[in-house]
């Protein structure tokens, strides 16, 4: 059955900006390092959650997103196996993978080991907030919405799922971007419909 | 629209086969795939064993018909797709909305790894055509050009569970209408990248491995390529030879408990069992066999015995972990054992746990020792569980 789903929360963290639901939020021009970035962005909203900085720039990003994404989400509206996550990006964990292999000519590191898969992220992400629902990873050349629509409307309308969070989070070297989104039935203020077109305009608003 | 997605061809390619029933030979048998490291170029030669596919690159490729250049990972993908679409034999494919789901998640990293050795003596040598296929939506790419499928393509990349996604990710395009015909699967070929990355982890058996026992220290890695040729109920009528078996029922659920460990109370892989066995409308004394993920870990196997102890207790089905003769073969497991499910079925077989000896102190069921046949198998279930916390649960049942 087609239930009505909206978009009740966006966060896009690209060119050295964060923005929530099209408000920017924080800029910080002075770093080209994205890991300099993404700490910067941490201690910026006095966020504690000392595991980040053990987190590869792929899972720093997404976690970052995230946080942002669900601050004033009230995780008691959702049974856990209910929230599900699903993302897409198109270097993997090409990033973490280069890392880890620069690693092996001294000492294979088990702590880089363990980003080398471009799904750790949203496993951080389920850590943090306790999510169970169903997730899944694509690789794309670029956000395909309409897949990501289609996906996250199956998933509403056969109820499998009451809410998710879905986007696109990628990173390599020095470029980044992420873009999530939360989609719930319940319309919110400030929220849009969820559509491929809403998706796409939200993902590509200037910084 | 499909309500039911049935299963019309499998194609295996393993350590312990190069096809199917080289495969049920060897389970006969009792055969592990296990040895000395002969193919992979890494100084733990004599010291990891692993289970190889026992063929070079080059006669790799002469069976996939592909040229030898391309990454090991594309070679067994395409040896394994190609045998499952023609065992299923569908007559006029071309006239159906055909796909291919397949799913790894090494990629082309074989290759890059053959690049980097000269690159990183001379930042002007390598080979860069080694590195054009590093991405794993490329190896997919390559086989689906192979095989000429063109309606639906796409890759998944979840860890160990990313074969188990591409099944019933499959599926479900088949039951919305959106697909005839899905060949679903995965692959992953070993690669020195993930040897080294698992050893570090300090996770792999210096000895062959001991699935579900006591004293068991890890796991062996492996490598192959799984594939089920998924049918819709229209497909499935027009076929001359009867499906083998339909996927009932799945479910994907996120442990949430760490990185790369499983909880202690078995959250997810309870969860995914639970939601795959309520999607199949089946009771927990429905299912004949699990097929376990069973790597061999000290985590893992404690975290899905107590999530099957929670789940069955205290009626067990009989269960084993393919595994053991396999070895893991990471982001294909789903799909090589997805074949395994659907040939207890078709044959009525169960297959033995190879190794095990002393029963876990925690759980109060012990998986089976021996290879049978004659056995009534009309639901099976197949565990794969990721990193990520990321893990699935499928049921196959008798037609």
């Amino acid at each position: 059955m087609r239930t009505s789903k909206y978009i009740t929360t966006s966060c896009i963290i690209s060119n050295n900006t964060v923005s929530k639901d099209q408000q920017q939020l924080f800029r910080n021009n002075g770093e080209h390092d994205a890991a300099a970035f993404f700490l910067s962005v941490y201690q910026h909203f006095g966020f504690n959650y000392p595991k980040f900085y053990k987190m590869d720039n792929l899972s720093k990003l997404g976690w970052l997103a995230a946080e942002v994404l669900l601050k004033d989400f009230d995780k008691g509206l959702y049974k856990n196996d209910q929230v599900g996550i699903l993302m897409a990006n198109s270097n993997s964990s090409l990033d973490a993978d280069l890392r880890y292999f620069e690693s092996i000519s001294e000492v294979p590191s088990p702590a880089l080991f363990v980003y080398t898969l471009p799904n750790i992220v949203i496993g951080e992400i389920c850590i943090r907030h306790g999510f169970k629902g169903e997730n899944a990873f694509f690789i794309q050349e670029q956000f395909d919405t309409d897949f990501i629509a289609k996906q996250v409307n199956y998933l509403f309308d056969q109820d499998i799922l009451q809410c998710c969070i879905c986007g696109w989070v990628d990173v390599l070297s020095t470029e980044y971007k992420a873009g999530l989104f939360l989609i719930e039935k319940e319309q919110k203020e400030g929220s849009s419909t969820f559509s491929k077109a809403n998706l796409d305009h939200l993902f590509n608003q200037k910084a | 629209m499909s309500s039911n997605v049935y299963i019309a061809g499998l194609g295996v390619i393993s350590g312990i086969g190069n096809n199917v029933a080289e495969h049920l030979a060897s389970f006969e048998k009792g055969e592990a795939g296990m040895a000395d490291i002969t193919l992979l170029k890494t100084r733990y030669q004599q010291e990891i064993p692993v289970a190889e596919v026992k063929l070079t690159n080059t006669q790799l490729a002469e069976k996939a018909g592909m040229p030898d250049k391309l990454s090991r990972t594309a070679l067994l993908s395409m040896i394994a797709a190609k045998e499952a679409l023609a065992d299923a034999a569908i007559e006029n494919i071309t006239s159906w909305r055909t796909g291919f789901v397949s799913a790894n998640t090494v990629g082309g990293m074989d290759k890059t790894e053959d690049f980097f050795a000269e690159f990183l003596n001379d930042p002007q040598s390598g080979d860069l055509q080694n590195v054009v296929n590093h991405e794993c939506g490329s190896v997919t790419e390559l086989v689906a050009d192979s095989l000429g499928i063109q309606n639906y393509v796409t890759t998944i990349s979840t860890a160990c569970s990313s074969s188990a996604n591409a099944i019933f990710y499959g599926a479900r395009l088949i039951r919305n209408g959106l697909l005839d015909v899905v060949v679903a699967g995965g692959v992953d070929s070993l690669t020195r990248f993930t040897l080294n990355g698992f050893n570090t982890l300090m996770i792999l058996d210096r000895q062959f491995c001991k699935p579900f026992d006591e004293n068991r220290q890890g796991l062996n890695l492996g490598e192959g390529a799984g594939y089920l040729v998924l049918v819709s109920e229209k497909v499935a009528e027009s076929l001359t030879k009867k499906p083998y078996a339909r996927l009932s029922g799945y479910q994907n659920s996120n442990d949430a408990y760490h990185q790369t460990a499983s909880s202690p109370d078995g959250t997810g892989p309870y969860l995914a069992m639970k939601g795959a066995l309520e999607k199949s409308c089946l009771k927990p004394t429905d299912i004949d066999y699990i097929n376990l993920h069973g790597t061999g870990t000290n985590n893992n196997d404690q975290s899905e015995g107590i999530a099957v102890k929670r789940l069955f207790d205290p009626v067990y089905p009989k269960m084993s972990s393919t595994k053991s003769f396999t070895g893991h073969t990471l982001g294909a497991s789903g799909g090589v054992e997805a074949v395994f499910s659907v040939l207890a079925i078709q044959h009525g077989i169960i297959y033995p746990n190879l190794r095990f000896d002393t029963p876990m102190h925690e759980l109060p069921f012990t998986p089976a020792r021996e290879f049978m046949n004659g056995q009534q198998v009309n639901h099976v279930m197949s565990n794969s569980f990721g990193f990520g916390g990321n893990c699935t649960s499928l049921i196959f049942s008798k037609i």
